[in-house]
């Protein structure tokens, strides 16, 4: 299997890695880098389980490959909070009990989290739009939708949210 | 302290290890040596197996051990159905019975097939290996030869006495339901309405697809498991390897939604077997497609209804035949129809009530449980059928409801008196004064 | 054109498994520093029965919910739990986690007798403490149980409960098949485009009878959840299933409701007590779920005046259903 060096930062940290060029970002993360938080649901990029942050942006991981993110920055749901510090959406998601079986919870948080950095006051729809590609059979989505809801409008446009 | 008892809205237990993603479900669990499994799964619906040559497989770099049913130390071959009523205490049984299956209510589902396919997605043969790929490999190598028999895909065909066997019975359940004389009711009725209703098939879609690992020790074997029911699986792997039940640990992991969809056997056995066969932890997870085509679905539904019921809208009379498909092995299927049987009515008194619910196999994806357990289903059929009687009386869905509900010292159409906490009536009420307060499309419905 | 209708939709749901024994069961330790351990067999699949079952043990004992640890479904740790199904986990091993408690709170009541020189009945434990006669002690419960057991009396529970069911009768199905049910009734607003068929579900009203709700919060997510799950079953989701093969064996081709997908939800929580129950409490898991698509189907009724009897209620059905009405 042909392999591919890359250098990235993964949760703020430096990091280089021998990667198989074939091998999705969602599989390096779980199996290369042991980061099991970020989860795989279909496979397909209809889920949105595999979500993680690229250079700002909420991508499906399993519709990367890992070779690709070679010089870019990654978050995943194990960079969100800091150490025992959990990040306001986390709370928000605890707090409006969001989180039933929790396996979209991860992706669901760092497709919020995308949002809320780009966009810190978006609007009901937005939101949603932003979460469309996140599924959950659980909730109904309406608690996750507070959730976020909460979190945007307690920022008022103060320093970057970490 | 404040509190955190009864009523309180306290934050769930396990919250911040699932908004951390440090919660540990099935798949993201790793063990020292752990090998990678696949299931090799039919791809015809109904057919003889006639032999596997797995010597191509098992030659495979990196495959470690390719099994079939010949491998299974328990009487758990296949599936050959053994019905509650020939044997009562199903569990004591079983192992003078060989082969045999798992399942909740029928043993029928074999562990691995081992003279019939019944359906698309039966599981043939096992392959662990050093990773995934190379037991994705060796699967595609496995040569299976087999028969094709003819099939059946409709239930009502199904229940035909030439229709092809999906098993020796293709009526698996039939529940009856018998209260007063529904006859006389319809012949003195000022309103009768038959109608047939359809539902579908339909996947839990549990986010989390179903995953498993398991070790073995030389004497313990431990699963962690996504599972509903982690003490009915213990006694479905400690008979498939024969061995005592206290030898076998379930331990669930944390558990990505179920739906019903996680209380029948999907990767258990299956990781016991390898485990047991190479020593070594094996970890087995499906893909979406994998589960959706091996996980039991929401059984569809073929529903007639004729209710009687006088002028002023009471509900004199129900007689309904009802059909399940539930595909090719049982799962809850008995169970599923029986409890239809039992709601049929909906949460109303009907005073005559004649039912004849079926479940039926054919060669379709097995049917069981799912959020609702049957019920779902009727409800569709029962509050469409009042909703007609209420136009044709000229009376409002609110009104036609209340005149039937069921209220304290209500008898059942199984006979039984409810006696206490009958709240109907009140989210009822609750319901139609909370809907007024949302907008003027909800209509004023006066509430007596 | 766009039309509006609502539509009502009732459920009864019987909790347990029909006419069978369905026992659960618990363990709890109560430890000298007034922590609790709990152990129980039900599988937490993201309902929520961890934080439950620790509600109501926390109930009983009279202690915070977080000092309680449960551990759960773990066969060589946790007793027969039973499926987590049939909604039962509430009501069954909810009950057997109270069972469990009290039979702990037994042995720490019998000091508090002999300690206050109080009998039994003007006792109650709560927020911690020993309450006599309702009014507050200066006995904290941690000094209690630590108490017991410096004497060697261990403050530990067992219980189980199997509801009171009888099977059904062969031929008549005659028999209580169940300890108690349930009830719901859920109503709908929809929207239907006559010209694409589409149905859009509005608003849904979801009053449900849980008995006592033990969290409410999460009682309004499961029926959120379960709503949404039968708006899919009602419009939504087909397994397209053709000689034996599932045609749509993934998420890009079966489809789920989006959070763009989801009407408002107005959860109402009807409290009509179960005496049976743990507190009162029966359940809500399926109930959430079961009387959506009922709803739907007459709230599309309403709008367009075609009544459609199979599910799911496409756009192909409601439009082919308006031509037929149209030809008459
Ligand atoms: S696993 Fe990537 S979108 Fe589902
Ligand atoms: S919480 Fe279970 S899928 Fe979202």
């Amino acid at each position: 299997m042909a392999k591919q060096t890359i250098k990235f930062f993964i949760n703020e940290i430096a990091a280089t890695a021998e990667v198989e060029t074939d091998k999705l970002l969602v599989d390096f993360l779980r199996e290369d880098l042991a980061m099991t938080g970020t989860k795989k649901g279909c496979g397909v990029g209809e889920c949105g389980a595999c979500t993680v942050i690229i250079d700002g942006r909420a991508v499906n991981s399993c519709m990367v490959l890992a070779a690709t993110i070679d010089g870019s920055s990654i978050t995943t749901i194990e960079g969100v909070n800091k150490g025992e510090q959990l990040h306001r959406l986390q709370q928000s998601f605890i707090d409006h009990g969001a989180v039933q079986c929790g396996f979209c919870t991860p992706g669901m948080i760092l497709s919020a989290k995308a949002l809320l950095d780009s966009n810190p006051k978006p609007t009901e729809q937005e939101i949603k739009t932003a979460l469309s590609g996140n599924l959950c059979r659980c909730t109904g989505y309406h608690k996750i939708v507070a959730a976020v809801t909460a979190v945007s409008e307690a920022d008022c446009g103060g320093e970057k949210n970490e | 302290m404040s509190n955190t008892g009864m009523g309180a809205s306290v934050a769930r237990k396990d919250a911040v290890k699932k908004v951390t993603g440090q919660a540990l479900f099935a798949a993201d669990i790793v063990r020292p040596g752990m090998l990678h499994a696949k299931v090799l799964r039919s791809t015809v619906p109904h057919a003889i197996l006639k032999a596997l040559d797995i010597s191509e497989a098992a030659a495979y770099p990196g495959v470690v051990k390719v099994l079939t049913a010949a491998d299974i130390p328990g009487p758990s071959g296949d599936g050959t159905l053994v019905k509650g009523e020939i044997c009562s205490d199903r569990d004591a049984c079983f192992p003078a019975v060989r082969p045999c299956g798992v399942g909740i209510i029928l043993k029928d589902e074999p562990v691995l097939v081992h003279d019939k396919i019944r359906r698309i997605g039966d599981a043939i043969a096992l392959v662990a290996a050093e990773t995934e790929q190379a037991a994705e490999a060796a699967i595609k190598l496995i040569k299976v030869s087999f028969q094709e028999l003819p099939a059946v895909f409709d239930p009502i065909e199904a229940m035909k006495p030439d229709a092809p066997q999906v098993h020796p019975n293709n009526i698996l359940t039939v529940r009856k339901i018998r209260k007063g004389d529904v006859e006389a009711a319809f012949a003195n009725a000022d309103v009768i309405l038959e109608n047939r209703y359809r539902t579908q098939s339909v996947e839990h879609a549990y986010i989390e697809p179903e995953a498993g690992v398991a070790e073995y020790d030389g004497s313990m074997l431990t699963l962690w498991v996504s599972t509903q029911n982690v003490h009915f699986d213990r006694k479905e792997v400690a008979r498939t390897m024969n061995m005592d039940v206290n030898k076998v640990r379930i331990i669930q992991a944390v558990t990505g939604g179920g739906f019903g969809g996680k209380l029948d056997i999907s990767v258990q056995c299956h990781l016991a077997l390898l485990a047991y066969h190479t020593r070594r932890p094996v970890k087995l997870v499906y893909s979406r497609e994998e589960s959706m085509v091996a996980s039991a679905k929401r059984h569809p539904y073929i529903i007639d209804y004729k209710t009687a019921a006088t002028k002023d809208g009471k509900w004199t009379a129900l007689k309904a035949t009802i059909i399940a498909d539930t595909g090719a092995y049982a799962s809850y299927g008995p169970g599923v129809i029986t409890r239809a049987a039992v709601h049929a009515t909906g949460p109303y008194e009907v005073p005559n009530v004649w039912i004849d619910a079926y479940a039926v196999y054919t060669n379709n994806p097995m049917a069981g449980a799912m959020r609702g357990f049957g019920v779902p289903q009727v409800a569709f059929a029962h509050e469409s059928q009042l909703d007609l009687l209420a136009e044709k009386l000229g009376l409002s869905p609110l009104a036609v409801r209340l005149k039937n509900v069921l209220v304290p010292g209500g008898i059942t159409a199984t006979g039984q008196v409810l006696k206490h906490s009958v709240g109907i009536k009140e989210t009822l009420l609750q319901a139609a004064q909370t809907a007024q307060k949302q907008g003027p499309n909800f209509p004023k419905w006066e509430v007596e | 054109m766009k039309k509006r209708g609502v539509g009502i939709g009732c459920m009864w749901y019987g909790i347990g498994n029909t006419g069978l024994p369905n026992p659960a069961s618990a363990f709890v330790e109560w430890l000298d520093d007034g922590s609790v351990n709990l152990m129980v067999g039900c599988a937490d699949i993201g309902q929520g029965s961890d934080t439950v079952l620790a509600q109501i043990v926390a109930e009983e004992l009279g202690v915070s919910f977080d000092q309680i640890v449960v551990t759960s479904a773990d066969t060589m740790i946790t007793p027969e739990g039973g499926a987590t199904s049939a909604s039962r986990q509430t009501y069954i091993s909810g009950n057997a986690a109270r069972l469990a408690a009290a039979e702990a709170k037994k042995v720490a009541l019998a000091e508090a007798v002999e300690k206050l020189s109080v009998p039994a009945e003007q006792l109650s434990f709560a927020d911690g403490y020993v309450y006599v006669s309702g009014c507050k002690s200066d006995l904290a419960l941690k000094d209690l149980i630590a108490c017991c057991r410096a004497k060697g009396k261990l403050t530990l529970g067992h219980g189980w409960f199997n509801p009171d069911t009888t099977g059904l009768d062969p031929e008549t199905g005659y028999g209580s098949p169940f300890g108690t049910y349930a009830f719901a009734t859920q109503i709908v607003e929809v929207e239907v485009d006559t010209a694409t068929g589409k149905i859009e579900v509005l608003k849904v009203v979801a009053a449900h009878d849980v008995g006592r709700a033990v969290n409410p919060d999460m009682v309004v997510g499961q029926i959120e959840g379960g709503t949404v799950m039968g708006l899919g079953y009602a419009t939504l989701e087909e397994l397209e299933i053709n000689q034996g093969k599932i045609k749509n064996p993934n998420l890009d081709t079966y489809l789920l409701a989006t959070s763009l997908d989801v009407p408002e939800i107005v959860s109402v929580i009807v409290e009509d007590q179960e005496p049976t129950g743990p507190f009162g409490a029966k359940g809500v898991g399926e109930p959430a779920l079961i009387p959506t698509a009922a709803a739907i189907a007459n709230a599309v009724y309403d709008a367009i005046g075609v009544r459609i009897y199979s599910l799911p209620i496409t756009p192909e059905k409601v439009l082919a259903a308006l031509d037929e009405k149209y030809e008459q």
